[in-house]
């Protein structure tokens, strides 16, 4: 559970000491590409608390979640529609779902203990 | 299942890890090019807006302090009195010296609205250049309008809910001076069918008042000429030739 916060953390460490930027252009899609994949992140932490991880699940929804919010976002430029506002409010709306269960996971666990001692 | 929450816990950190890569470089990003909204656009434009006017007033300085100069060496050096003479009445014509003398002060007022298209009820470009064409018509020699000296190369065109005039904006009410016979060119304004008349249903209302001293500033823009040349035509003179 602390592991992935650790990540996380180290993951923005390296990139902001990294002083890497990409061009303003794909700044949209890279901001839609993190909502999508914080999301399956969140996803994947549910499941491994669940106990029905499966990582090749998981890799697909990282990376596959990601493409699609970045397709959306493109097409949607074309289009001249503002197809990423579905984006955020979909995974915006998925990330609480997701966190709201993990929550809901961690405090039944502590109950249970308290139950059984 | 031990065994599998160990991978899980294991694939999440990775991903998390990458994810925060990501978002780091993003970060980076947003501060290096600042928000790239529209507000921020419209804020930078703002400012590029207001330098250039600064840049503007400042080459507006330059000019006149050149034409200072100008006029210092002309009265320093002992030129002929005709070629003196034929230069101011050059001048004089361009309107690049400032005018005094009788004449006819106009003010042009919006109409009031009184519902419908409000844009009818307020002077439009094509309403003062009509005036304007009025006045030259009963022998005006100078005119202003909002202290723009109309010249030769003089463009009145709407920008919106203003009035450009030498490219400088003016709004109403419309303070137009004109030196010359102010009899006639009231005489021409307000005849039957004429400008004045053509105005009043739309409400727009043009006083006039007889002027003893006027004075009507010069034209303050450039006389340079970028694409045109004076003297022989080459073009023709080849042809000659040939």
């Amino acid at each position: 559970m602390i592991a992935p916060v650790i990540g996380l953390c180290v993951g923005i460490f390296i990139g902001v000491f990294s002083q890497l930027t990409m061009p303003e252009a794909y700044s949209a899609y890279a901001a839609i590409g993190i909502l999508a994949c914080a999301d399956s992140v969140l996803g994947g932490l549910v499941a491994s608390m669940e106990n029905r991880f499966d990582w090749r699940q998981f890799l697909a929804g990282f990376f596959g979640n990601g493409a699609v919010a970045v397709l959306l976002v493109f097409f949607g430029n074309r289009l001249n529609i503002a197809l990423s506002t579905a984006a955020i409010v979909f995974y915006g709306s998925r990330i609480f779902n997701n966190f709201s269960r993990i929550r809901r996971f961690l405090l039944n666990k502590n109950e249970k203990k308290d139950m059984i001692e | 299942m031990e065994h599998s929450k160990k991978y899980a816990s294991i694939a999440i950190t990775a991903i998390c890890v990458m994810l925060g890569i990501i978002i780091g470089v993003q970060l980076n990003t947003v501060k290096k090019n600042g928000l790239s909204t529209e507000q921020e656009r419209l804020s930078d434009l703002t400012q590029r807006l207001q330098s250039l006017e600064e840049e503007k007033s400042a080459l507006e300085d330059k000019i006149s302090e050149q034409e200072k100069q100008i006029q210092a060496y002309e009265e320093e050096e002992e030129t002929d009195e005709m070629l003196q003479q034929s230069l101011q009445e050059a001048r004089n014509f361009a309107g690049l010296t400032t005018a005094y003398g009788p004449g006819l002060m106009l003010t042009m007022t919006d109409g009031a609205i009184r519902g419908g298209d409000s844009n009818a009820y307020v002077i439009h470009a094509e309403d003062i250049l009509a005036v304007i064409n009025e006045l030259w018509s009963a022998g005006a020699e100078a005119i202003s309008i909002n202290g723009e000296r109309i010249v030769s190369t003089t463009a009145i065109t709407c920008a919106g809910s203003i009035i450009h005039v030498n490219d400088v904006r003016v709004a109403a009410p419309f303070e137009i001076l004109a030196i010359g016979d102010a009899a006639v060119m009231e005489s021409a304004l307000t005849f039957s069918g004429g400008v004045v008349d053509n105005l009043k249903p739309w409400g727009i209302q043009i006083e006039m008042k007889e002027q003893t001293a006027l004075e009507i500033p010069a034209y303050r823009g450039t006389t340079s000429w970028n694409v045109a040349s004076s003297g022989q035509n080459t073009n023709h003179s080849k042809e000659a030739e040939e």
